[in-house]
């Protein structure tokens, strides 16, 4: 079975070769035959050489966090991949975490699944949970999509969603419109709890709760935008 | 009544302006000065909007404030105004569609180009 590991990266030159060395040390001694993909979106620093560890696909211009997300997807379909994992850059999600929600997935057969941050949210700040549960709100009055955290970095994509799922969004804003598009599609979405790991370089990477003003907006402006076409 | 009705309708419009320059000023999208250009304008068009009401009381039965239904001119600007909506809608579709391709084409040539150089 060929899992795709897909990291989008912007800046991350501190960070990305631990977050690669871990997963490969965690999928080495699994029965999964796994390669890591980078996707270097345009980082100004040495995101690219510190990540040659793994596969490195550069992007030319600076996409945000959808477009190379979507990339990622795009290098696994071209792969033949069975499933994908997509997981963020500044090393908050665990390896184990990743496998686990990997299995999980297999198990219940699920084409989305998201590994949920709020179902265990240890170590998550007060202003972070209150940002995920507004964007998670607005998705759900938006879109109808009832899941705890729309926002999470650690996706798992079966083969059929790889084919399937395509967005507009290039920005963070892609979480929310994925989830739409994956219901759209009537793919199975599921959830499964995981621990985030906060650092404060991963704080300091994390996204404002002002931006999720911009996210809220575009997901609007896509909504009625979508209507008429 | 009729200045109530103009209130209510543009008074979301505004709202939604100033909010979106304090985003975008607070994610440091926009700079200090661009910033306070943009709340000036802003704040300047909600005194306007505010003061219409007693301006008209003010100015009252004087001529260039007499109003008649609507005239073959107001009709055209209308049907201008529609349409520039209809064109404007089409460009943006147009625009999305472009955008999607070049972005298509970005992530194929972002492949490609690391397949060639042996690290995809």
């Amino acid at each position: 079975m060929k899992i795709c590991i897909v990291i989008p990266a912007y800046n991350e030159e501190s960070v990305i070769r631990d977050v690669v060395d871990d997963i490969k040390e965690t999928f080495s001694s699994t029965k999964y035959f796994c390669e890591v993909v980078v996707v270097n979106d345009q980082s100004t620093d040495n995101t690219a050489e510190n990540a040659n560890n793994a596969t490195v696909i550069n992007h030319l211009i600076n996409q945000g966090a959808g477009g190379a997300t979507s990339t990622g997807l795009r290098y696994a379909e071209l792969g033949k991949a069975n499933w994908v994992i997509t997981l963020d850059g500044d090393g908050q999600h665990k390896a184990s975490d990743a496998l686990s929600c990997l299995e999980q997935a297999i198990k219940v057969n699920a084409d989305l699944l998201i590994g949920s941050r709020l179902l265990s949210k240890e170590g998550m700040s007060k202003v972070k949970v209150l940002g995920n549960r507004g964007l998670t709100l607005i998705t759900y009055l938006l879109f109808g999509i009832n899941v705890t955290d729309s926002q999470s970095g650690l996706r798992i994509f079966s083969q059929k969603a790889i084919d399937v799922l395509e967005w507009k969004s290039t920005g963070y804003d892609f979480c929310s419109e994925m989830l739409w598009r994956a219901k759209k599609a009537n793919l199975n979405i599921a959830e499964y709890p995981i621990q985030a790991i906060y650092t404060d370089y991963s704080r300091s990477k994390g996204q404002s709760n002002w931006n999720a003003v911009n996210i809220v907006k575009s997901l609007v402006r896509r909504r009625i935008v979508e209507m008429f076409e | 009544m009729r200045y109530a009705l103009l209130l209510l309708l543009t008074a979301p419009i505004v709202l939604m302006a100033l909010l979106n320059i304090f985003t975008q000023y607070k994610i440091k999208r926009i700079s200090k000065p661009r910033f306070f250009h943009q709340l000036i304008l802003w704040l300047l068009i909600s005194t306007l909007l505010v003061a219409s009401f007693p301006v008209y009381n003010l100015l009252n039965g004087k001529p260039l404030l007499d109003s008649n239904a609507l005239s073959l001119l107001d009709i055209l600007q209308t049907t201008a105004i529609v349409y520039l909506v209809y064109i404007i809608n089409n460009f943006r579709r147009k625009i999305e569609q472009n955008e999607r391709t070049i972005r298509d084409l970005h992530q194929e040539v972002s492949i490609n180009l690391s397949s060639r150089n042996g690290k995809g």
